[in-house]
């Protein structure tokens, strides 16, 4: 069987997909690490602890895409590519009905028009600026003291949703603690920040065509109050599978698969500690 | 990651270019020193240099001096004295740089800028520069003239707005008799419009090369080596003699069938300034897909030569008028620079557009949002939009920059290898009828010569 690596570098965590081709494709392990500030660490740790989910030896990949802005740090990885061919392609295998990807990462929030076999026709990203993303959610879990994993469902309980009307990351600290002033409920502030967010990025989506199927990926997609949030604004139900988070790994893994072809060459893993100096 | 291949041309006229910039600074230098010969405070877009030459005078270019500064890495301390002095975050960059180096005596090559004899605001197009050199002229304590061009609104200048502007011109000559005490040269003026007319017939020939596969030029950053002694020396002998050398060394090059790279992969249209401040970076952005820009609007800032515009000799000051109304950039409407970039990917056989918006310029950049989605959805041509700014180091994200240019050639690799990607007028799709607003009417665009 021949086995392939995608290795997804985030800013905030990388995630690592082993996938086979034996006639036909599967996923045989995954891992998510917190990237840190060693990245090329993180990449390795991703790598192997999914070789080990899988039960292959890191020795019996063949070829490692690196994705996520952490790519070309991966001293064993034998190409590059951008998350957003990335994810579109991942996109595209988990639901083959995709036209749309929106990605929410730590850092950054994209929206990818993908044509019918996963490629990207058009994209647009938010620029210099966390609104909008995880880091966004992550202030207001902080400042309530809440557990980023809390906040989504939370969320849902709200009954009368604040407006939070800035969309800046920092500024978003004072809106929260004047409403919490005021007695708001934190369910209620905690919807306004998630409807504030989905406005924003609609906004961005909507520069490119948004047409069905729309997939949600990126880590904010494991926030149930984010999707809810997004369908909301949007008007339409988003598809977010269990492997939402992994797309752009998983993406890169098939086109390792695939730029592989037929030279599998084994023993390319070569930690980079033992890799030679320069 | 491999460095990515070097790309520019280095021929003869690299290193005359060097010489005649340098040159240009060692005349403002004897400006500076002597008060001869007189500089004259001029901006870029439809400058009218020709003027300046039938009085000998030097003409000193803001513009020109903040993108030096950007270039070497000097134009944060500048910025930051501006905005120490109040100027918003969010002012043209090129305004801030400019008046605080002026404010802290700070020069791109080190040498000393005159006080110009005159501050001339030939207000083409940028209503900031209005106010930029109402305050240059305060901060240096010399007088000011306005020059009020008025924005091309219909296909072609109306005869009374030719005439205003003439009036001007006559009015700045009467106005810098009085102020140098020189008189205005019209055999000179003259001749400087011949030489303007020769050094743009050669630079459109040269802009026209970049038609062929594989350019032997990059209409973006070989074509802003080529713009100082564009707009310092278009009137003057010098400038005619580089230009024809620089067409000679391309012509030569282009039948030698070399292009910029090995092998030239992608040709894209580029709309706006680049990021001086990373000019290198963004370089080899492009280079490392080994694209090559075959047309580019900013190269036109100064003038739009390439549809056939030329200054005449039997006419000089309606040429200076007209150039300065219609034959820039930035004094032609939206729709015009549409037609102008539709033109450009048609008949320079290009794959996709790349649209720089400049964060800190509201009049370059403002609008093009849509014009992404005029040249995406309607027309059909693959276009990436990137955000940072032309002289304000703060606004650049490498990272950021580099994923989106990465994605972009992915996504035309990956068409390329289906066998989708459409080049020049392949590329462009007819507008559906009633798509969309004023973009979509192909008769009404239909303006250029």
């Amino acid at each position: 069987m021949r086995l392939a690596a995608g290795v997804d570098v985030g800013s905030t965590q990388t995630k690592a997909v082993i996938v086979g081709d034996n006639g036909g494709l599967r996923m045989l392990g995954r891992a998510l690490v917190d990237t840190g500030a060693n990245v090329q660490r993180a990449a390795e740790n991703g790598f192997l602890a999914a070789c080990q989910q899988a039960g292959v030896s890191p020795q019996d990949v063949g070829y490692v895409v690196g994705t996520g802005y952490g790519r070309y740090k991966i001293t064993f990885g034998n190409s590059q590519m951008t998350e957003i061919s990335c994810h579109a392609r991942g996109a595209h295998h988990l639901f083959p009905s995709t036209r749309t990807v929106i990605d929410m990462g730590g850092q950054d929030s994209k929206a990818i028009s993908v044509g019918a076999e996963g490629e990207v026709l058009d994209f647009v990203m938010n620029d210099k600026c966390a609104a909008g993303t995880g880091r966004f959610l992550a202030n207001a879990a902080e400042v309530l003291g809440i557990g980023l994993d809390e906040i989504g469902p939370l969320s849902l309980a709200a009954r009368h949703p604040v407006k939070i009307t800035t969309v800046c990351t920092v500024f978003v600290e004072s809106d929260i603690l004047s409403y919490l002033a005021q007695g708001k409920k934190p369910e209620d502030v905690l919807a306004g920040v998630h409807l504030a967010i989905a406005r924003r990025t609609i906004s961005l989506a909507r520069r490119v065509p948004i047409e069905q199927a729309i997939v949600m990926t990126g880590g904010v997609s494991r926030n149930v109050g984010m999707v809810r949030a997004l369908e909301q604004v949007l008007g339409t139900k988003l598809e977010v599978g269990s492997d939402a988070h992994f797309a752009g790994a998983i993406g890169a893994a098939l086109f390792a698969i695939e730029k592989m072809g037929e030279s599998f060459e084994s023993g390319i893993w070569r930690p980079a500690d033992a890799a030679p100096a320069g | 990651m491999s460095e990515a291949p070097r790309s520019e041309y280095r021929g003869q006229i690299h290193q005359q270019q060097k010489d005649l910039m340098l040159r240009w600074y060692e005349r403002l230098e004897e400006s500076a020193r002597t008060g001869n010969p007189p500089s004259v405070e001029l901006m870029i877009s439809g400058n009218s240099i020709e003027l300046l030459e039938g009085f000998g005078a030097v003409p000193l270019y803001p513009e020109v001096n903040a993108l030096q500064l950007a270039i070497r890495h000097l134009s944060l301390d500048p910025i930051l004295a501006a905005e120490e002095l109040g100027y918003a975050a969010d002012n043209c960059a090129y305004v801030k740089a400019d008046i605080g180096a002026l404010i802290r005596g700070i020069t791109p090559a080190g040498t000393p800028l005159p006080k110009p004899a005159l501050v001339l605001c030939n207000f083409v197009g940028c209503n900031t520069y209005v106010k930029w050199f109402e305050h240059a002229a305060e901060f240096q304590g010399v007088p000011l003239a306005m020059l009020d061009v008025p924005f091309l609104r219909t296909p072609e200048p109306r005869a009374e707005d030719v005439d205003y502007v003439v009036r001007q011109l006559h009015e700045i000559v009467c106005q810098l008799e009085q102020i140098t005490g020189r008189r205005f040269d019209m055999d000179r003026f003259r001749e400087a419009v011949r030489c303007s007319a020769r050094v743009e017939e050669a630079w459109s020939r040269i802009k026209h090369l970049a038609r062929r596969t594989p350019s032997p030029f990059d209409a973006y950053f070989d074509a802003i080596t080529l713009m100082g002694p564009l707009y310092v020396y278009r009137g003057s002998p010098e400038g005619v003699a580089f230009f024809e050398l620089a067409l000679k060394e391309m012509e030569e090059k282009a039948a030698r069938g070399e292009g910029i790279y090995d092998q030239e992969k992608f040709r894209v249209v580029l709309e706006g300034p680049p990021p001086y401040p990373f000019f290198r970076s963004f370089r080899d952005m492009f280079a490392s897909w080994k694209a090559t820009a075959v047309a580019s609007t900013y190269s036109t800032v100064g003038g739009l030569w390439e549809f056939g515009f030329r200054h005449d000799p039997s006419r000089p000051f309606e040429s200076v008028a007209l150039h300065m109304l219609a034959h820039n950039v930035t004094n032609r409407n939206y729709l015009q620079r549409y037609e102008q970039i539709r033109r450009y990917v048609e008949e320079w056989d290009a794959d996709g557009i790349v649209i720089h918006f400049v964060k800190s310029c509201r009049l370059f950049s403002a609008g093009q949002g849509d014009m992404r989605d005029y040249f995406t959805r309607q027309l059909g041509v693959p276009t990436l939009y990137i955000e940072s700014d032309l002289e304000d180091p703060r606004y650049f994200s490498e990272a950021q920059i580099k994923n989106r240019m990465d994605a972009f050639f992915e996504a035309l690799e990956h068409s390329r290898s289906t066998g989708t990607l459409r080049r020049g007028a392949a590329a462009l799709r007819q507008p559906a009828a009633g798509a969309g607003s004023a973009p979509g009417a192909g008769e009404r665009l239909n303006i250029l010569p």
